[in-house]
């Protein structure tokens, strides 16, 4: 190997974070020896098909993501780390969140609303709000009037302020739903100055879902997957404040993970690829 | 051990590396050597990925006794010792832990806050014995962990005066902030939580001051020697933490040092002796 290709997204709700990075970057570039270059992708598909087709050798990606990936490619991409917080949990939440000036109090109240989901391949805002609509007995596909796709966490924050959708579902973490939570989207954005919180309502929490993982290309050279696991684990001990530039929360650290811990994620987005194959649902009162 | 810095770069990779030496404490030292046939079946697959995974010669070491070990590590005798923070005091200032173990009841080394009203002068464990403290909960995460932490400093349960549990951090700090108690302890994810705020460079604990701050002191720890190639030791780290899932029967007896061993976790230099942490703010 001549260079670590990294892939990274995350700049459109924080514009700070890719100059954060530059002391991440220096790091795991001691640590390895090697340059590291961070690819910029637009999107979670822009990581996943960079990762998917070799592009880059790293790369961090929520459950749905990699799950995705894993459908294409299998055991060429394999997660090796993800976040335990201070408390010692490994999960992150789905938020729904309605604008608090409106009449959406409960889940039921978006009975025929808009609704819009961040991505096809998100985890906490797609996937798995889904599924769990459909354990409480809500079949997601009719339940909405209308059902739109943001494109990101901060797309879907900005087109429910500003009216285009009724509700959006969003992740959050650094607590859970009886602390309350410190990170995600709209947090970011508040910091920055662009909303208010106090501006949306928590309509439904739901979680915990697996952390983002640290996935990695397996073709590349073992001692280059075990520098950079050891590199990233040592990070929080060893240089708290580059572990916090990269938005971690205090307290967390890096843990060993494999494929296994996704498996309930890869299991869901099997479940959904099924069933938007099979096509829409009949209409109501048709035989 | 001097392997190559740049083991990843090919040329590099092909030069031969010197073996990895590891310490072991046995009844019956003796020189360097490769792993007996006769060691249990964990100690040989423990071995046996080492090797393979950092591409070099594996070679025990035995010593009398953790001390021993350290020494032998400072000189340069050996390359890997685990050690306690008796025998790692003396060595310190040439060598730095790397990595300790979980055990499974406990949450890891996460650091405890003790925070205490601005301007009150008590900023450190010392200035603090004998005041009131509140705690943000009963559970592991907001009670027992930072009693263990604070423990370690020498603060333990009776160290303080009044102790108060509140029903959640955000609790605890407005007992704090009312004078209910002189200080207030969570963890650092819970305090990082109350304080950070949602707004711009919003920061809502500027009201109070941190007094200590401080991971649980690891009770054994895997040390090497500082000049040690930061690509071995990192290597070293990346196998370790992966072991419970990549080879348990490798990662049973590795990790047998400590009781129900969870996983290896990596460690702060001076995790065997640390008497406070570095943190954000």
């Amino acid at each position: 190997m001549k260079e670590v290709r990294l892939a990274i997204t995350g700049s459109e709700d924080d514009p700070a974070l890719t100059r954060r990075l530059s002391a991440y970057r220096a790091y795991l570039s001691e640590a390895t020896g090697l340059p590291v270059k961070l690819y910029e992708a637009a999107d979670n598909n822009g990581k996943i098909q960079s990762i998917a087709s070799g592009q880059v050798d790293v790369t961090l990606l929520a459950g749905a993501a990699y799950a995705n990936v894993d459908a294409q490619v299998g055991e060429a991409v394999a997660p090796i780390l993800t976040v335990r917080q201070a408390d010692g949990e490994v999960g992150y939440y789905s938020l729904f969140l309605a604008r608090s000036d409106s009449s959406i109090h409960k889940l039921a109240d978006l009975k025929g609303k808009t609704m819009g989901y961040v991505d096809f391949n998100s985890t906490s805002g797609y996937l798995y709000p889904r599924s769990k609509m459909r354990e409480q007995g809500i079949d997601p596909d009719t339940f909405f009037g209308k059902v739109a796709i943001a494109g990101g966490h901060t797309q879907a924050i900005m087109a429910l302020e500003s009216g285009q959708f009724d509700a959006t579902v969003i992740q959050a973490g650094g607590g859970d739903p009886q602390t309350g939570f410190t990170t995600g989207a709209h947090f970011t954005m508040a910091r920055r100055g662009l909303l208010d919180v106090d501006d949306f309502r928590t309509v439904w929490a739901i979680g915990p879902i697996p952390n983002t993982a640290v996935v990695t290309r397996t073709d590349r050279p073992q001692a280059f997957i075990d520098i950079m696991r050891g590199a990233m684990a040592a990070l929080p001990y060893d240089e708290p404040a580059i572990w916090l530039g990269t938005g971690q929360p205090d307290g967390a650290s890096f843990i060993s993970v494999t494929r296994q811990e996704y498996q309930e994620v890869i299991d869901l987005r099997e479940e959904e690829l099924v069933r938007r194959r099979a096509g829409p649902p009949p209409a109501k009162g048709a035989s | 051990m001097a392997s190559a810095p740049l083991a990843l770069a090919p040329a590099i990779a092909q030069t031969p590396k010197p073996a990895l030496r590891i310490a072991a404490i046995s009844d019956k030292p003796g020189p360097c050597g490769p792993p007996r046939a006769s060691l249990p079946p964990g100690a040989q697959a423990y071995y046996r990925l080492l090797a393979q995974r950092l591409e070099t010669q594996i070679l025990t070491c035995s010593f009398p006794d953790r001390a021993a070990a350290a020494q032998a590590l400072a000189a340069g005798q050996v390359d890997l010792a685990i050690l306690n923070a008796a025998a790692y005091r003396p060595v310190a200032a040439a060598t730095r832990s790397i990595l300790t173990v979980r055990s499974r009841p406990q949450l890891g080394r996460v650091a405890a806050v003790v925070a205490v009203r601005k301007g009150d002068r008590r900023l450190n464990l010392a200035a603090l014995k004998g005041a009131s403290v509140v705690f943000g909960g009963t559970n592991r995460a907001y009670l027992d962990h930072p009693l263990r932490t604070l423990a370690d400093q020498g603060a333990s349960a009776d160290y303080f005066g009044r102790q108060i549990m509140a029903d959640s951090a955000e609790d605890a700090a407005a007992k704090l902030r009312a004078g209910e108690a002189d200080a207030m302890v969570l963890h650092a994810g819970a305090w990082r939580r109350i304080c950070i705020g949602l707004k711009a460079s919003e920061w809502r604990c500027d009201d109070l001051a941190v007094a200590w701050r401080g991971r649980p002191r690891a009770q054994l720890a895997m040390v090497v020697r500082n000049d040690m190639p930061l690509e071995t030791r990192y290597r070293l780290i990346g196998i370790h933490v992966a072991m419970h899932q990549e080879a348990p029967t490798a990662f049973d007896w590795a990790a047998a040092w400590t009781p129900e061993p969870a996983e290896f976790e990596p460690t702060e230099a001076d995790a065997l002796i640390l008497t406070s942490s570095r943190g954000p703010e």
